[in-house]
């Protein structure tokens, strides 16, 4: 499962920031969100191969334990961050 | 005339079952104080049990129920999809005991009276140690809409989450997603910890001085 400091430091260390009214973490840069969820259920190894796995840096990628959220649901979180 | 959102119709919603979430405040906490009442009659001077109850709010009732949702939003395109009956602490009484050996014969005390209420304890992060006992059910004299939450928490844990309740997530809901971040939770956990350690501490002194 990974402690809170270390998945923390993790997320930190890639240059994540926390929305407090989504509870996600997200990068804009790298353009990936991830549910507070997602990050408490995936132990470390995990985490760090979503932090660092190629994506189409075009569009934003959830990382939704429930899998990809709706069109609906990601066009305002997305319209949230940007 | 503009569509009426999700939150629209959950406000409506709330304003329904607002009668019922009263009844089962009421009956919840007048049921709950008379089944402690042995145990309070019986403490010494340095110990306390106090039942509290409460309604959640109309907002704050939203706010949770949009925080339900992972990503912290609803779907839009399923508007019927949601209902505040699916919270389980619209109607909530706590029971704070001091000190901690109070907490295991209360919570002993009242799971024998509410044997078919679901349970789902209130664990540290690494699951190791229970900080609140929590049971959710129906009154069926009260309502069978609304459900009951029992939570049974030490004096100590219980009037810190009030004293952060009152303080920052009362006057601003929204702010509530905060403590579920892990860097909250890591500082969340570390005052558990410490509320946690007094309690045994003083409870040793207790024991130490009565021997």
């Amino acid at each position: 499962m990974g402690t809170l400091e270390t998945k923390s430091r993790i997320l930190r260390d890639a240059g994540y920031n926390y929305n407090f009214d989504r509870m996600i973490y997200f990068n804009r840069k790298a353009k990936k969100i991830f549910s507070v969820e997602f990050i408490l259920d995936s132990d470390d190894e995990k985490l760090e191969k979503c932090l660092t796995e190629e994506k189409d840096g075009g569009k934003w990628h959830f990382y939704f334990i429930h899998g990809d959220p709706s069109d609906a649901v990601k066009h305002e979180i997305e319209s949230v961050l940007e | 005339m503009a569509e009426r959102t999700i939150e629209d119709r959950l406000r409506e919603e709330y304003f329904e079952l607002l009668p019922d979430i009263r009844r089962v405040v009421e009956h919840l906490e007048a049921k709950i104080k008379y089944c402690v009442l042995p145990i309070s009659r019986k403490l010494d001077k340095h110990e306390q049990i106090v039942v509290k109850s409460r309604i959640k709010e109309c907002d704050s009732a939203l706010d949770a129920l949009r925080r339900h949702q992972e990503g912290g939003t609803f779907d839009r395109t399923y508007p019927d999809r949601y209902s505040l009956t699916d919270l389980k602490d619209l109607a909530g009484v706590r029971v704070l005991t001091f000190p901690r050996s109070r907490w295991i014969e209360i919570d002993m005390e009242l799971r024998q009276r509410f044997i078919d209420w679901e349970s789902d304890p209130v664990l540290s992060y690494d699951k190791i140690d229970t900080l609140a006992f929590k049971y959710y059910g129906y009154c069926e004299e009260a309502s069978k809409k609304v459900r009951g939450e029992l939570q049974i928490v030490s004096m100590l844990i219980g009037l810190y989450w009030e004293v952060e309740h009152a303080a920052i997530y009362k006057p601003t809901p929204r702010l509530r997603g905060i403590a579920d971040s892990l860097e909250m939770k890591q500082r969340d956990n570390d005052v558990h910890t410490a509320l946690r350690a007094f309690e045994d501490e003083f409870e040793k002194q207790i024991r130490n001085q009565n021997r």
